[in-house]
């Protein structure tokens, strides 16, 4: 039935119970008439023969068993009516509502999107993940801990041996955004993933077209040139054109055959990623990545593993099977006579199942606490707004005592009254909520490029899903029954809390009091709590960005370059042909007007690294020098590009040639670990452990110290190899331009420039280094804006709380000022009475809130840089601010009270 | 009036379904008849019926129109449905039994005690 049928049909029903009933009480009427009663005493005694009749119309509806329904319309019409009547404290709380309850399903929606919800695949549950998924990229050590990444040939005999898996699927670690070109037309970029022949069945994704890469293609290196495409790159590039299958797309320079395109929806094993393109593991040596062709190698680990457990085997008979067969099989690659050494690498090492539902996430990784954190308080707000809006319905509870005592003396019981007005809240809640799904779903996105700032949005599906949608339920629901059940029951007189009332003859007023106020102090408690722990994020944050970083961040551009549709030559000799094509470009860059200096390098700020330990001809080894290095690989100009200073020795330049001798600049921390008295110039040193060529690299030079990876980390030694040495084509070249320089004329002009020198080198993207240290920054600081944020509305909601709960009590109390001041009072001595009640509220707030808080924030240590958890200075700001604003929203009722004149305020009454 | 007893529960359905299985009738002569048949030592409070009639036919053991009463004013009529019937005759034989039953046990008790 529509809305409309059953209004109607109710009309139609109501109008029918009237006529009925009436025609009951009329013939009896005149059924006593005929026997000789008076008219007036006939219609008496049938009105006591029969009963009251809107008690019975009443009761029959009860017994036609919709009535539930019937009073929920009537309930929602009449909750309508009544908030359309006072709608400034139904716009208030409907605000505060869609904040709460948006900031809830705005926080809940990345939490889902990224830590709860499973991969499109078939039974989820039944997937196990080798390792954890945080390594990406590859390493030839021997595992000597939890391993997270894993060989190919290791993939291959582990499927040959292991009998708790139905099967076991390999990916790459890393994904590549290359370029790829659909039958000879202009590259685009692409982002291919390498898969083994068993990725997809295992995973249970079938075709939406054609088919998916199977077995046979993942054999014999080279054998498998298909590539299978996901559903939106397809519609993207075909349109959803199923003769688009058997088409050829050109990847980098190699040709593979379309065969098929996967299910929609699914984007790969990596949440946060999205493949357009995937190929067999077979193809990877035609899959150009510098230094990047080991797939034959047994050490050559860069592979996920994903086993889909067998349904009558546990996971802890999975795991110990993988751990036999785990040393067994890397045993057997050390060769007849591995070194002890190596041996007690293995001992340690081990291989971690699991759960692989939910695919691998760094996101997840990264944003895990901070979400949890950020739930936290976002719940908090909904609590403070709960409390709110509790408070103006208690008020609004007194101003409708005679509204709800008419429509009880009418007959409606208690429990009609408190569901009628729980209706009410929840109708409030429902507002809120509706509002809040609209805004979460803007706002979740906009949370999550703020998160996680660059050119390309994260792919990440943030549409409201079941999930979603039924936290969001739940949570107006909740919210709903928070607010409105105790001014429901005060409202309807049944006493919450007994023990209040005896003793006391008229305690209404004063326990509405009492419940007022105790809620503006659990508010108050909350705010400093969530102020707290904004200022510790924030100091924090404040901290972060004030780090050294041993580079001048100002005037510099990052320009990521793409050569694999250059064709560049890879491990031959000819490899210099990259370095000079680097030289060439550099070169030209410089002679731009405005540009001082430009270098090629491996890694710019924040972009990952190479480490490995070195060993100095003659230098013992110590604790303090025991330990990882992190190299680049530079051209002549990136010392001076980045405003990296030279401390003793020299720079690259033009004679560190690919044939010259071997040379390094290494930073002050290396050069004291290892050289505490005296200079490093002139010693030599290897690369590893044990070097492979011991000795191979000069020192020629010490630069200052920088951060390399993150603001966060610790002093950490670091050498540099110039680019001739070590030829390849390194991605990032950067640019510093002087300050008053037009950016975008110096990247107009670089790109062509670029273009000039190779028109198959391709410009990705353009950021400036002061960009890329704000983005290794950016969850810091949209926490600590989000946390403030929060803050800020929590006190703000807070200060409406006491101002409307003494502006009350001033309104109610005009008389007794009236009197107070015609009987002499000053007008200071009201203004501090009235004060002296928010300041004890203000302390109890602070004597609940503060200790809670200082309890709380331990749980944050993990997230705060250089800062106490305990920060005194966060602590004070914090309660000033709660402090200043209560007290600011005291004021203004607390002055109207002196402004009363006493003669009017007497007339009054 | 102080020898009429109120109804146990449950059997002012049972009886208004006596009633109306003898044919379409409107409430007001439903409530006549039950007092004419229990040959008044029935206390009914007439206005309860009403909410039983609802009652059943919201069950679908009564159906109802809307017609002509002998007095020339419409007057909503009910009727017992198939299903109504069927259940009466379920409720009858149940009633007899029970009944029986209790007759019995109060019977025996009574003479247990003399």
């Amino acid at each position: 039935m529509s809305w409309l049928q059953r209004l109607f049909a109710r009309r139609r029903m109501e109008r029918d119970l009237e006529k009925e009933i009436q025609f009951h009480v009329d013939s009896q009427v005149s059924d006593k008439v005929r026997s000789g009663i008076s008219e007036s005493e006939a219609r008496r005694l049938t009105r006591l023969e029969f009963g009251g009749t809107e008690k019975i119309k009443e009761d029959c509806r009860q017994s036609r068993g919709t009535m539930w329904l019937e009073s929920l319309v009537q309930d929602v019409r009449y909750g309508v009516r009544q908030l359309r009547k006072s709608l400034g404290f139904t716009a208030i709380a409907i605000l505060s509502l869609t904040l709460g309850i948006g900031a809830n399903t705005a926080i809940f929606t990345l939490v889902n999107a990224l830590l709860l919800r499973p991969l499109p695949v078939e039974k989820p549950s039944e997937l196990l993940l080798f390792g954890d998924g945080l390594a990406q990229g590859s390493t030839s050590a021997i595992p000597d801990e939890s391993t997270k990444l894993f060989s190919y040939p290791f993939f291959h005999d582990l499927r040959q041996e292991a009998t708790s898996f139905s099967g076991i699927a390999a990916v790459d670690s890393s994904q590549s955004a290359t370029k790829a070109s659909i039958g000879g037309g202009a590259y685009q970029t692409a982002h291919v993933n390498l898969v083994s022949g068993s990725y997809f069945s295992v995973l249970g994704v079938p075709a939406f077209l054609g088919r998916t890469i199977g077995e046979s293609d993942d054999g014999a290196d080279g054998s498998g040139p298909v590539v299978v495409a996901s559903y939106s790159w397809f519609q993207r590039q075909f349109n959803g054109d199923p003769s688009a299958l058997g088409k050829t797309i050109r990847i980098q320079s190699h040709d593979y055959t379309l065969v098929g395109v996967a299910r929609p929806g699914f984007y790969g094993y990596t949440v946060g990623q999205s493949t357009d393109l995937w190929i067999p593991l077979s193809m990877e040596k035609a899959f150009s990545r510098p230094g990047w062709d080991g797939l034959g190698s047994k050490f050559f680990q860069s592979l996920y593993l994903i086993g889909r457990l067998k349904p009558s085997v546990t996971a802890t008979r999975a795991s110990a099977e993988t751990n036999v067969l785990f040393h067994q099989i890397l045993r057997s690659y050390l060769g007849p006579q591995p070194s002890q050494e190596h041996l007690n690498e293995l001992a340690h090492a081990s291989v971690e199942l699991n759960p692989g539902g939910r695919g691998v996430s760094f996101l997840r990784y990264a944003f895990s606490v901070p979400l949890k954190i950020l739930m936290a308080i976002v719940a908090v707000v909904l609590l403070i707004a709960c409390a709110n809006i509790a408070n103006m319905l208690l008020a609004r509870g007194v101003a409708r005592t005679r509204e709800v005592a008419m429509r009880m003396a009418l007959g409606a019981s208690r429990r009609r009254i408190v569901l009628q007005l729980l209706t009410e809240s929840l109708l409030l809640a429902f507002l809120g909520a509706v509002a809040g799904v609209a805004l979460a779903w803007k706002a979740s996105a906009v949370l999550l490029s703020m998160a996680t700032p660059g050119p390309n949005p994260i792919p990440l599906n943030l549409t409201p899903d079941l999930p979603v949608l039924g936290f969001t339920l739940a949570a107006t629901v909740i919210t709903a029954l928070l607010f409105g059940l105790l001014p429901a029951f005060r409202a309807a007189g049944l006493e919450f809390v007994p023990a209040l009332k005896d003793g006391r003859g008229s305690s209404s007023s004063s326990t509405r009091g009492a419940l007022a106020r105790s809620l503006i102090v659990g508010q108050i408690a909350l705010s400093v709590i969530l102020l707290v722990v904004a200022g510790l994020f924030v100091r924090s944050l404040i901290k972060l960005s004030n780090v050294e970083t041993g580079f001048d961040k100002q005037n510099v551009l990052i320009f990521s370059l793409d050569s694999s549709t250059a064709n560049l030559p890879h491990g031959t000799s000819d490899e210099i042909r990259s370095v000079q094509l680097q030289e060439q470009i550099e070169d030209r860059v410089q002679s731009i007007p405005g540009v001082k200096a430009d270098g090629f390098a491996f890694f710019t700020f924040n972009q990952g690294g190479w480490t490995d330990q070195v060993l100095f001809q003659g230098i013992p080894r110590t604790q303090s020098n025991d330990g990882q290095v992190f190299f680049n690989i530079t051209g002549k100009g990136y010392f001076s590009t980045m405003g990296i200073q030279l401390v003793e020795g020299r720079l690259f330049t033009a004679q560190d040639t690919q044939t010259s001798n071997k040379v390094a600049i290494i930073n002050e921390t290396m050069a004291r670990r290892f050289f505490p008295n005296g200079s490093p110039i002139g010693h030599r040193f290897g690369i590893g452990e044990t070097p492979d060529h011991p000795g191979e690299k000069e020192v020629i030079g010490v630069v200052k110290d920088a951060k390399y990876s993150s603001l966060t980390e610790d002093k950490l030694m670091a050498a540099y190899f110039p680019c001739t040495q070590n030829p390849g084509f390194y991605g990032n070249f950067a640019v510093r331009y002087a300050p008053g320089a037009n950016r975008q004329e110096i990247i107009s002009r670089t790109r062509r420039a670029i273009a000039e020198v190779n028109p198959n080198i391709l410009v990705n993207n353009v950021v400036s280094l002061e960009e890329q240290v704000d983005s290794s920054i950016a969850t810091q600081s949209l926490v600590a804006q989000l946390s403030s944020f929060f803050g800020i509305i929590a006190v703000f909601l807070g200060c409406i709380g006491i101002y409307g709960l003494l502006s009350y009590s001033v309104a109610r109390r005009t008389s007794e000022f009236g009197v107070r001041l015609a009987l002499g009072a000053r007008s200071h001595m009201l203004l501090w009475m009235i004060l002296r009640e928010c300041l004890l509220l203000l302390a109890l707030g602070l004597a609940l809130g503060v200790p809670v808080a200082l309890s709380f924030t331990r749980i944050l240590k993990s997230q705060l840089y250089e800062l106490s958890p305990l920060d005194p200075t966060a602590i004070s700001i914090a309660i000033a601010a709660v402090s200043i604003m209560t007290i600011a929203a005291a004021w203004l009722p607390a002055r109207r009270a002196t402004k009363i004149d006493p003669m009017q305020a007497l007339r009054t009454e | 009036m102080e020898d009429r007893f109120d109804l146990p529960q449950g059997t002012l359905d049972l009886l208004i379904m006596r009633v109306v299985a003898l044919g379409p009738i409107h409430g007001y002569a439903i409530a006549q008849r039950i007092q004419q048949m229990s040959r008044e030592v029935l206390q009914v409070q007439q206005g309860s019926l009403y909410p039983a009639l609802h009652r059943l036919e919201y069950k679908k053991l009564l159906a109802s129109k809307w017609e002509l009463s002998e007095t020339g004013r419409e007057a909503k009529f009910y009727e017992l449905t198939v299903k109504g019937r069927a259940h009466l005759e379920v409720e009858t034989e149940n009633w007899k039994r029970l009944t029986d039953v209790v007759g019995l046990i109060l019977k025996g008790t009574l003479e247990g005690l003399s």
